[in-house]
């Protein structure tokens, strides 16, 4: 269904909606599946008594923080303070336009494609300098600083990877990067090398743009309190929570299109199982995502920065030239 | 190899321990066990004729570190199971705000009129709640008592205990 | 550092080894740098991680002079804790004053009552029966794998952040603290502060059944210790934060008055429980874990040996408790039972952040004249001016908390 009523404007509005309805969602009951799933691993149960099982926790949560005081610090900056919680939703969001969820199920099939969610990648790091700005907070502008470090950083490695499914397939397109990983020839196992280790890259990198541990420095709370959203309350706070884990889950849902098949898997090419497969390999990227998150511990700013310009740069061309050099083997007839 | 073994390592620890039980006690729901000398609220207790056990002698008023006790002593009348003169309490207040739960009171009392009880005392809104009258210290009689009391502690602590006697009992 | 030296912990004999031979005396800081002269040059920012903070262990104050993340210059400021707990205990008599110091160093409660009761017995003269001590010692002992476990937890905690890797050993190793404090409730009925010690011996007797329970605890505990180290002993990422970090040089260390696992971890091998025995110490051998770097990974180390080293002591001894009574006095009967001849006493004993100390003297009369409690914390806070500078701020935590302060007992 690449036009809905026709008009490229109404599909991308109404798709729109319908998915980042729905994302916003699963987004709040994966914050429920992230709690019992770190309590199990630490010999806890995660919540339990809203509602059955805990289900009525965010909720209770997103209640919660409605309801609280909304303080804007008298010397802050107030369009800064007040723009960055929407701003950092707004982006994180971003991405999922150009997300095919299955084949035609795409909100804006964008040529740029891979482009284009690597600009809203790179644009993450403005409501965090916002913030970190705005609040007129010593510890938050530490951590809007390292968050700029950061982001920018570790920008590269991340382009970096994505380049390597762009040579393999020879688009920017994420639909033909899908449809060219179809069969079960996803560039992470196929071609053996520059898929997996990009891959690796790639997680590390949407790891560090995201802000999530090991590498959470702009809001790491044993030394900045809170960081960047140290001076905020109720929903704003809850806001740069929610694009937090939006972020995390969009990134996720990236690393599958990319170097997982996307909504390839075995069975009939029906729409509904393609969906069944795309959100089946994002839940189980997410799931590892979260449980990196829950088992190390964080590594120091000059550390972290040493880690991208030293090892994943590095690495990033290296490996843009090894599927380079593998997709002119290939085209110069390979092994045949 | 060397750099992702120990990440590996750490991965296997957290996952082995989501298969492991949680170790949650559901309480309120589940009643938590507590062991036979936990201690945490006071009551003051009857003699066996019924008579109150506390003289009055101000003892625990005297040690008590935080000065939460303040004994009333009454004049000295007689007692009606046995008929002999001995001292009253016409009022015993305990602040258990202010309670650092040492049990050097109970350990002080020549007559076993006080004891600590096993079940604390329900959190309540207001100063009042945690605030033991004599009249509540009464009533606590009936929850479960821990086993320290005054005339066993200070016979554990015998310096030289009698031959038959073999520290090893489960005394206080 | 000396380059013959081993670069892992060694468990010496339990007889004292000679001290480390040269010290080498690492760059210094300037802890009174002289701040509005290097203000002129660039702009510093100052920090307060202030009293009110997720990391400080209590409620310390650091005010840190910051170029960018770098620290130029740090100052702890103390007593957002002082409850005036020395002039308390000249108003309450010998026998109330066990229970007040419990809440010294509240994570570790009986050795605060252990240094003060053996002050005050070494004023009485009084003796202490051989079953109390053995009580003592392993009191003591499984009190100290209490301590290294919470320590051992917030650590990671500074380190992991509160939504993270850090979290998680924070919970295993709150998990298995519990156990202890569920043992020390069946001994003396309360689980933080247990006043268990008494002058002239302990207070509580063993209940039937607690040596084979504490024996089932210190077994378990000993086979989880491999899981936190496997979360974080060879964990690259926990190795680039600790190795190399806050290094103190011995020469440092024995000037400020350090002791316990940090000076141990500088490579002097002092041991009040093998150079000062009390208790029950001079009954078994006591193997102290020394490192030689001196860097927060090797207090770190340091701190897990000594763990092993305590469930072995206490296990050793379990079995081996004599029978007899558990008091070497007249039992305390009432508030002015303890009159000491006038005198002064000092007796210090390892607890685990080191040598914590009190210095009684007694007038004659029921209540102590003056009491000065020497905490090891405080002293281990006195590093900080040395150690922060040229650090940045993720190393501060660290630092900070490889220390292991107790503001409680810094702040008395």
């Amino acid at each position: 269904m690449n036009m809905l009523f026709g008009s490229p404007v109404l599909h991308a509005l109404i798709l729109g909606v319908v998915i980042i309805s729905a994302l916003l969602g699963v987004t709040s009951y994966f914050i429920w599946v992230e709690r019992k799933f770190a309590g199990r691993m630490q010999s806890r149960i995660g919540p339990e008594h809203v509602g059955w099982k805990g289900l009525l926790q965010p909720i209770a949560d997103a209640f919660k923080l409605l309801i609280k005081e909304d303080i804007t610090p008298k010397s802050a900056d107030r369009a800064m303070f007040n723009l960055a919680p929407l701003l950092a939703v707004t982006v994180a969001l971003l991405s999922l336009a150009v997300l095919p969820l299955a084949s035609g199920l795409v909100i804006a099939d964008l040529d740029v494609g891979v482009l284009f969610f690597l600009a809203a990648g790179a644009l993450t790091v403005v409501p965090t300098w916002m913030a970190g700005w705005g609040s007129n907070n010593k510890y938050a502008l530490i951590g809007g600083m390292r968050a700029i470090a950061q982001s920018v950083a570790y920008g590269v490695p991340l382009v970096l990877a994505a380049l390597v499914p762009v040579i393999l397939s020879g688009s920017m397109n994420l639909s033909h990067i899908v449809a060219a990983q179809a069969g079960g020839h996803w560039f992470a196992f196929w071609p053996i090398g520059p898929g997996f280790a990009a891959g690796i890259l790639f997680v590390l990198a949407t790891l560090a743009e995201g802000n999530r541990i090991p590498f959470d420095i702009p809001e790491a709370e044993s030394e900045l309190v809170s960081g960047i959203s140290t001076e905020y309350t109720g929903m704003k706070f809850g806001m740069f929570y929610l694009g937090e884990y939006v972020h995390s889950l969009v990134g996720a849902a990236l690393f599958v299109t990319l170097f997982l098949g996307g909504y390839d898997g075995p069975g009939p090419d029906v729409l509904v199982l393609q969906l069944a497969w795309f959100l089946l390999k994002t839940a189980v990227v997410s799931m590892l995502l979260l449980w990196v998150r829950w088992t190390y511990v964080r590594l120091r700013s000059d550390q972290l920065m040493t880690l991208c310009w030293k090892y994943l740069l590095p690495s990033g061309l290296v490996l843009v030239v090894a599927s380079a050099l593998w997709v002119w083997w290939k085209q110069q007839g390979g092994l045949a | 190899m060397s750099l992702w073994k120990p990440m590996f390592d750490a991965a296997r620890t957290t996952i082995r321990n989501l298969g492991r039980k949680p170790i949650t006690a559901m309480h309120p729901f589940e009643p938590r066990v507590r062991a036979p000398r936990y201690r945490q609220s006071f009551a003051l207790l009857h003699e066996a004729n019924g008579d109150e056990a506390c003289i009055g002698c101000k003892k625990c008023e005297k040690i008590c570190p935080s000065e939460v006790i303040t004994v009333g002593t009454a004049a000295k009348r007689e007692s009606p199971a046995t008929g002999k003169k001995r001292g009253w309490a016409d009022d015993f207040t305990l602040d258990l705000q202010a309670c650092i739960v040492c049990e050097l009171c109970v350990q002080v009392c020549p007559v076993d009129a006080i004891v600590m009880v096993r079940v604390p005392n329900a959190p309540g809104f207001e100063r009042e709640d945690l605030f033991l009258t004599m009249k509540r210290l009464y009533e606590n009689e009936a929850l479960p008592h821990a086993p320290a009391i005054g005339s066993s502690m200070i016979a554990s602590h015998n310096p030289a205990p009698a031959a038959a006697e073999a520290p090893k009992e489960p005394a206080a | 550092m000396s380059t013959h030296a081993p670069a892992h912990p060694v468990e010496t004999s339990s007889a004292p080894a000679a001290r480390v031979p040269t010290p080498v005396i690492g760059p210094r800081a300037n802890p009174y740098l002289d701040i509005e002269s290097y203000e002129a040059e660039g702009d510093l920012m100052v920090l307060n991680m202030g009293p009110q903070h997720p990391s400080t262990h209590g409620v310390l104050r650091l005010k840190l002079w910051l170029d960018g993340e770098v620290v130029v210059k740090a100052v702890p400021y103390l007593g957002y804790l002082h409850r005036g707990v020395e002039k308390l205990l000249e108003k309450l008599s010998y026998v109330q004053s066990t229970p007040i110091v419990d809440k010294n160093d509240y994570v570790a409660s009986m050795t605060n009552e252990l240094a003060l009761v053996m002050a005050f017995e070494k004023l009485e003269g009084c003796e202490v029966p051989r079953r109390a001590r053995y009580l003592r010692t392993i009191c003591a002992e499984m009190q100290r794998v209490a301590s290294h476990l919470l320590w051992l937890g917030t650590f990671a905690l500074d380190m992991g952040g509160a939504l993270g890797g850090g979290t998680t050993a924070f919970m295993y190793c709150l998990r298995e603290r519990e156990r202890i404090l569920d043992l020390f409730e069946e001994l003396t009925g309360a689980r933080f502060h247990y006043h268990m010690m008494q002058i002239g011996g302990v207070r509580h007797d063993l209940p039937a059944g607690w040596d084979a329970h504490m024996k089932q605890v210190a077994a378990d505990i000993l086979a989880r210790i491999p899981e936190y180290e496997s979360m974080l002993s060879e964990n690259p990422i926990f190795r680039a934060r600790t190795r190399g970090v806050g290094r103190i040089d011995a020469l440092l260390a024995q000037e400020l008055g350090l002791s316990g696992p940090n000076l141990r971890a500088c490579g002097i091998d002092h041991d009040l429980r093998k150079s000062q025995p009390y208790a029950a110490y001079d009954e078994i051998e006591v193997r102290s874990a020394i490192a030689y770097e001196g860097d927060v990974y090797a207090r770190y180390v340091v701190r897990v040996a000594e763990m092993r080293e305590s469930l072995r002591i206490a296990t050793a001894l379990i079995d081996g408790v004599p029978s007899g009574p558990i008091m070497g006095r007249k039992p305390i009967e009432t508030v002015n039972a303890v009159k000491p001849p006038a005198g002064e006493a000092y007796v210090a004993i390892d607890s685990p952040r080191g040598e914590l100390g009190s210095w009684v003297v007694s007038d004659g009369s029921p209540k102590p004249y003056r009491c000065k409690l020497r905490p090891p914390s405080y002293h281990a806070l006195a590093a900080l001016p040395y150690l922060l500078p040229g650090t940045t701020i993720p190393d501060v935590v660290v630092i900070l908390g490889s220390l292991d302060p107790i503001m409680g007992e810094a702040d008395r």
